[in-house]
């Protein structure tokens, strides 16, 4: 009960990215039936499937919203003598059941297919917008309440139009009768999504005004540090989207190919779009910037104290030199209402060892991976055998309290959520150095196969993002995240970038690509090399 | 180009999964409303036996729907009763009663975004 009413917590959060995804999802597919699809004469299967993309949008969201309520709920009963009776009367109670409605409403028009019950989607998609604007930071803030609420309706907007209609463009490129019709859409599209952008960046930089407040929150607090990662991403996604811009001027001169080239780009760009809303997710579990306290944010000295560069530890303290273990019980207990994992200088040295091991494989694979490339060099496509050496490493001492070093059994230490997490990490990485050994070997030729280490490396960077950092103080914590989210964003980058080697016919972009993944692998080593908790 | 249907209902399935994938990794803890100041202090001392509570948030919280609970020195947890919101993120409440020793006096906040934000201020009555 203890580890579920922590993991509720956590639930929450997770629960408000789902609604944030299929909130884009569902107002990006009604902007696309309206503004794309219907006035650029798209034919029946486009828009027949639009309509289906919409209703699929909104069983997901009253899915996430329920959920989202239910766990809520029991958050709020779990730390009070409320009653489900008393949750019924709060406010995110009645902005998710409108939400929830209003999400049926649309639903039900996109099956009715009729004019008016498309022309219906619109009110009712700004509606649910409104429910969904009632339940984020700009509601709850004391001034500027008004402003905020309309800056963050307009950035839900732009993400919509831009992020959220993008997944329908995608299929209908490859539903569409004729190549005009495909250039008639992504024209359509292009001005729809230059438009959401323009907004999404403007109602962005409003916001950023008035919940960082001075540009040193954005490296002092843990807000500033993730919206720092979500401009880095919105940068990507205007590189990519700049490059489809140019790709459908082209499109009358030489339609076939450029048009493969334009799915194959847009497909990296969903990617990097879903990983900013979950950015986004994590910036809403923060609070803004400029409500942290001085006490609380990081100086400049502290930054360069941890991050300049220094020699790896490469020995490791005795494990009998660790602080020892409370029960698991107690420790999940206590970090329900301060999260708390006390830690001494051996235990910080036992965990920079780790990071710095961690980092030599990553940066030997990097290496390797980039040589590989040479034709004399082949070899080095066995470069995913050095991850199999990572998992064990993680298995083995990521949590010492734990067996084999530790006296916590096995089994038992699951419910720990961070020793969940290595866990899984280390289940991940076995499962990607195995296929992408196969597929370098060339033993595994299925197509999917080669996808699994672009999806690894996103679903990593995606779990990085949104890694929880137990630490002893929030500096401690914050610290870690300002290390952390760099290797998120290399591991995007590396995703996107094999992704596009991947499935782009062979030209330039995908040869720069090829070069571009082993270096970010390189890179994300050598920050990792540089880890530090002792000052 | 036109393709088969099922082909492309499977798509879009793959992007929505992939969404979720993504979405349902791990995330940090609630830290919405911020308690920026508070009577008593963090560690402070006080004189008992009435103690008047002052928690002042970053945002707007909703009094109907946050608790408080007293931790006494014997180790008895009691529920305060919040008296309201006098101005926008403060709530106020009253402890009587108190003897000499060391109170943990733990707060749950509803803000007004629907985000729930847990802490506790520890104190000592002289």
């Amino acid at each position: 009960m203890i580890w579920l009413l922590r993991d509720i917590d956590l639930l929450t959060v997770l629960l408000r990215g789902a609604t944030l995804a299929f909130e884009a999802l569902l107002l990006g597919g009604v902007a696309y039936l309206s503004a794309v699809a219907r006035p650029a004469r798209a034919s029946a299967a486009v828009e027949d499937f639009s309509r289906r993309g919409i209703r699929m949008a909104s069983l997901g969201l009253v899915a996430s919203e329920v959920a989202a309520l239910l766990a809520s709920g029991a958050l709020l009963m779990s730390g009070s003598d409320l009653t489900f009776k008393d949750v019924m009367t709060t406010s995110f109670f009645r902005a998710d059941s409108f939400a929830i409605l209003f999400a049926i409403a649309v639903w039900i028009c996109a099956r009715l297919r009729t004019n008016k019950a498309t022309v219906a989607m619109l009110p009712l998609g700004l509606l649910l917008l409104a429910a969904s604007v009632s339940t984020s930071h700009a509601a709850a803030r004391i001034d500027h309440r008004f402003f905020l609420t309309i800056l963050t309706a307009a950035h839900h907007l732009g993400t919509a139009a831009w992020i959220g209609a993008m997944p329908y463009l995608w299929i209908s490129l490859g539903r569409v009768e004729g190549v005009d019709e495909a250039r008639r859409l992504t024209e359509r599209y292009s001005q729809m999504a230059l438009l959401g952008a323009v907004t999404l960046a403007s109602a962005g930089i409003g916001m950023a005004w008035f919940y960082v407040g001075t540009w040193s929150g954005l490296y002092t607090t843990a807000y500033g540090i993730m919206l720092v990662a979500k401009v880095f991403l919105f940068l990507a996604m205007i590189a990519l989207g700049a490059g489809n811009w140019f790709l459908v001027r082209r499109l009358a001169n030489n339609p076939e190919p450029l048009l493969v080239r334009l799915r194959r780009v847009v497909e990296a760009e969903i990617c990097i779009g879903f990983l900013v809303v979950l950015t986004a997710a994590s910036l809403t579990a923060q609070a803004p910037g400029v409500d942290v306290t001085a006490q609380e944010r990081l100086t400049s000295r502290e930054i360069y104290v941890r991050m300049h560069p220094e020699r790896p530890r490469m020995s490791s303290p005795p494990v009998t030199a660790l602080a020892p273990p409370s029960s698991l019980e107690e420790a999940v207990k206590d970090s329900q209402f301060v999260p708390t994992v006390g830690s001494d200088d051996t235990d910080r040295a036992w965990s920079e060892y780790n990071h710095h091991w961690a980092g030599l494989i990553v940066l030997i694979a990097g290496l390797l991976a980039l040589l590989s490339r040479h034709r004399a060099m082949r070899w080095a496509r066995f470069w995913p055998l050095s991850f199999a050496g990572l998992a064990v490493f993680i298995l083995l001492r990521a949590d010492p309290e734990n067996w084999p070093l530790g006296p916590r059994p096995f089994w038992q230490s699951f419910a720990a959520p961070d020793v969940l997490q290595h866990r899984f990490g280390a289940l991940l990485i076995v499962v990607f150095a195995a296929f992408e050994c196969a597929v370098q070997a060339g033993k595994l030729k299925a197509r999917w196969a080669t996808y699994v280490f672009p999806a690894m490396c996103a679903v990593g960077a995606a779990m990085l993002l949104t890694h929880e950092h137990s630490a002893k103080d929030v500096k401690e914590a914050l610290l870690a995240e300002m290390s952390h989210t760099p290797i998120a964003l290399l591991g995007i980058t590396a995703a996107c970038s094999r992704w596009l080697e991947l499935r782009l016919p062979r030209s330039r972009v995908a040869t720069i690509a090829g070069y571009f993944w082993p270096l970010c692998l390189a890179l994300v080593g050598m920050i990792l090399l540089n880890y530090r908790e002792l000052a | 180009m036109r393709r088969d249907t099922w082909i492309d209902i499977r798509r879009f399935v793959a992007v929505v999964a992939a969404c979720g994938i993504a979405l349902f990794a791990p995330v940090m803890a609630f830290a919405h409303a911020v308690l920026v100041e508070s009577r008593p202090g963090v560690n402070s001392i006080v004189s008992g036996p009435e103690v008047v509570v002052v928690l002042k948030y970053s945002s707007r919280v909703d009094p109907r729907h946050s608790t408080l609970t007293l931790l006494d020195p014997d180790g008895k947890v009691q529920k305060v009763s919040i008296e309201g919101e006098p101005t926008p993120g403060l709530l106020s409440a009253k402890l009587a009663g108190l003897g000499k020793g060391a109170y943990v006096l733990r707060w749950q906040v509803l803000a007004m975004d629907g985000h729930i934000t847990r802490g506790k201020v520890p104190f000592q009555v002289k």
